[in-house]
């Protein structure tokens, strides 16, 4: 079965450079660049105007942006590897002057995730350890696990908060309990770097995929992998789970979207609008019934797709 | 303001250099002769301040705003350093007269050893070669103070140096002619080419011109240079006076300029360095900089997508180094700023940080087609 989305709009040159990342939230779209400012579209609004654009965020650009799930909290990462978290008031984001993270912890860290409620942050770091921080306590560093000391090159927190995840460049995919500090199982990784982790909404499966150009699915009881999902022939940037479960997003570097039909563990859509490297996929709040998703990267837009209803 | 230079004939600069040695000395002989003489040498020393550097509209160089401090040593001076400052002002000012005098190239490594003791280290008397090049408005080479040779030339040109009586042919297809000073290049002739292949890598050059690409390439008749990784003052030189030359032709005849350099930091700041100058000879880069160079790759994105249909296997992980260098490229020199003259430098360089690769060129050996087919798609496609 293979399913339609109709693009909706875009953010055309939405930045000056590259857009590394984007997260969303029930109201909001960020974005971040090589450029020094971040960009907050409306999700809300059929057109996803510009609402706001935070200048001089990070001086030389920055390469992850996350929000929780709740909407209240936003942390972004620069590639002088400055973190700055960011909250809401009266849908305006600002500095959020009553958080803060340790400097000297976070040296090094490459890439971070919030949890649910936004209180704590988690990062992995160039030299493989995977921290988090309690942004209500002063930013003060709660948990560090140390890893073989591959590069982390991305992280994820499962929405219930009790598991943490990385991928590394050597392939490792880590999974760790935040209540007791360790890892339930060793996962068996990629055997080529790992670009993108991601909990499914109810924490079932963990998807990691990068160079290897497939994605692989875990079972967060066992460790086991459950599928795989072959069809991308280029590195695979980033992934993200609709709001179901039902299905998981894609990205890769030769500009390719697809879509993942969990249930059927098939592709059923792919997109090609561009031939640039896709940087970050992430699916939209749904409206009504139907789903969405946003895409950004090299092309320096931020493209937006609405599921296409029979009618 | 920076000194307008004239690095293409040699004989302004030669002559600024003589009269200002003439006037000094001079100066400090009357000093010395009366009683009371307090001999004194003023140096303008460049400015260290990076933040002032800006590329600029006219030159396309990479320029500094800041003029430089004017010092003045005076003998005996009020301690012990500055008499010492003074001595080894004068000791380097001597050498380099008896160099221009004598018109032979000495470096900065013969003056050095001449009295290891009063200079001290080696990065004294650098530095003050550099000031005085910068205090008369030359080139460090117009002072006679040059590195020995490095870069590499070979091609369908020919050229006649000073102190040789005939016109050299040799490097037609000898890959072993070394880039003459610019002084001493008195004649040039290079009518028969269209383009110039600029190379990072000696052995990437070798292997070039063992094939004779100058000769066979689908681009028409060439020269390859290789500055042997970061480039000194006379292959700079010598790319720039290439650029003067092609400036003078018809619109339609122009030079092509080309680099080829490993998608890495480095591969990336040479580049730039002979297309807009280093940041430690600011004030010279607006006579050295050729400013229509194409940068042919490599490019880690080109070979992530398979773009060259070469195994993307042979990326490498960037180092701790090359992930601080990339971030200082950043962070200090113009050339890569937002709003830059290099947009596609800088995203190449964010692009490295976020993938974590480089590519190194001995990846193109074993593509399809090799490296000469490569270089030919390149050159003949891009304008």
């Amino acid at each position: 079965m293979s399913k339609q989305y109709l693009s909706c709009g875009s953010a055309d040159n939405a930045h000056p450079t590259d857009i590394y990342g984007l997260a969303v939230t029930d109201k909001f779209c960020f974005s971040a660049s090589g450029s020094s400012s971040l960009k907050v579209h409306s999700t809300l609004d059929p057109e996803f105007p510009l609402i706001q654009s935070i200048d001089d965020a990070h001086k030389l650009g920055c390469h992850h942006v996350v929000t929780n799930l709740r909407g209240s909290r936003a942390a972004s990462i620069g590639f002088a590897g400055e973190i700055a978290i960011w909250s809401c008031h009266d849908n305006v984001w600002s500095k959020d002057r009553t958080a803060s993270v340790n400097p000297t912890g976070s040296a090094g860290i490459w890439a971070i995730a919030l949890s649910a409620d936004g209180q704590y942050l988690a990062g992995v770091s160039q030299d493989g350890h995977v921290k988090v921080w309690d942004l209500n306590a002063n930013g003060e560093e709660i948990r560090d696990y140390e890893t073989k000391g591959s590069f982390g090159t991305c992280i994820d927190l499962s929405a219930d908060g009790r598991f943490l995840a990385s991928g590394h460049e050597n392939g490792s995919v880590y999974i760790f309990s935040t209540e007791t500090g360790r890892m339930p199982f060793s996962l068996s990784g990629l055997v080529k770097p790992v670009r993108a982790v991601a909990f499914s909404p109810g924490g079932k499966f963990l998807a990691a995929a990068g160079d290897s150009k497939v994605i692989v699915l875990y079972d967060t009881s066992s460790g086991e992998q459950v599928a795989n999902l072959s069809g991308h022939a280029a590195w695979i940037m980033s992934l993200s789970w609709s709001n179901t479960g039902e299905y998981l997003l894609s990205g890769s570097f030769d500009g390719k979207v697809k879509v993942w039909s969990i249930d059927t563990r098939a592709c059923v859509a792919t997109h090609s609008e561009t031939e640039k490297s896709i940087w970050s996929v992430r699916w939209l709040p749904k409206i009504g019934r139907s789903e969405g998703f946003a895409t950004a990267g090299a092309s320096r837009s931020i493209s937006f797709y609405r599921e296409a209803t029979g009618g | 303001m920076s000194p307008t230079l004239d690095s293409i004939s040699a004989a302004p600069s030669e002559s600024r250099v003589k009269d200002y040695i003439a006037n000094t000395l001079a100066t400090v002989l009357i000093e010395v002769s009366s009683p009371d003489g307090r001999p004194s040498i003023k140096i303008k020393a460049r400015p260290k301040k990076v933040s002032a550097q800006f590329i600029s509209p006219e030159s396309g160089a990479l320029e500094t705003q800041a003029s430089g401090v004017d010092i003045t040593y005076t003998w005996p001076g009020k301690d012990f350093y500055e008499a010492w400052r003074f001595t080894v002002a004068m000791r380097v000012l001597s050498a380099i007269a008896d160099a221009v005098d004598k018109g032979v190239v000495i470096s900065k490594r013969d003056i050095y050893y001449s009295d290891p003791a009063i200079f001290g280290s080696q990065r004294i008397v650098d530095g003050l070669v550099d000031d005085f090049a910068f205090t008369i408005g030359v080139n460090r080479s117009a002072l006679n103070v040059g590195a020995a040779a490095k870069g590499l030339v070979t091609g369908c040109f020919h050229w006649k140096i000073r102190g040789q009586t005939m016109a050299d042919d040799a490097h037609f297809l000898n890959p072993d002619t070394l880039i003459s000073r610019s002084q001493d290049i008195q004649e040039m002739e290079v009518s028969d080419i269209d383009w110039v292949l600029i190379l990072e890598k000696e052995a990437v050059y070798r292997r070039l011109a063992g094939m004779r690409y100058h000769i066979r390439s689908a681009a028409g008749l060439g020269i390859l240079v290789t500055g042997k990784g970061y480039p000194d003052l006379n292959t700079r030189a010598f790319i720039r006076r290439l650029y003067d030359e092609s400036k003078s032709r018809q619109s339609t005849r122009r030079l092509r300029f080309y680099a080829l350099v490993d998608g890495d930091p480095d591969g990336i700041a040479i580049m730039a360095t002979y297309k807009y100058g280093s940041l430690a000879y600011a004030h010279e880069n607006s006579t050295l900089n050729c400013p229509e160079i194409h940068w042919l790759g490599l490019r880690t994105s080109d070979i992530v997508t398979g773009v060259d249909r070469i195994g993307n296997d042979s990326l490498v992980t960037l180092t701790k180094r090359d992930r601080g260098k990339i971030l200082a490229m950043l962070s200090n020199n113009p050339v890569w700023a937002l709003n830059g003259p290099e947009p596609e430098g800088r995203a190449e360089l964010l692009q490295m940080l976020m993938l974590n690769v480089k590519a190194e060129m001995q990846i193109l050996y074993d593509g399809d087609g090799g490296l000469v087919r490569w270089l030919d798609r390149r050159m003949t496609y891009l304008p």
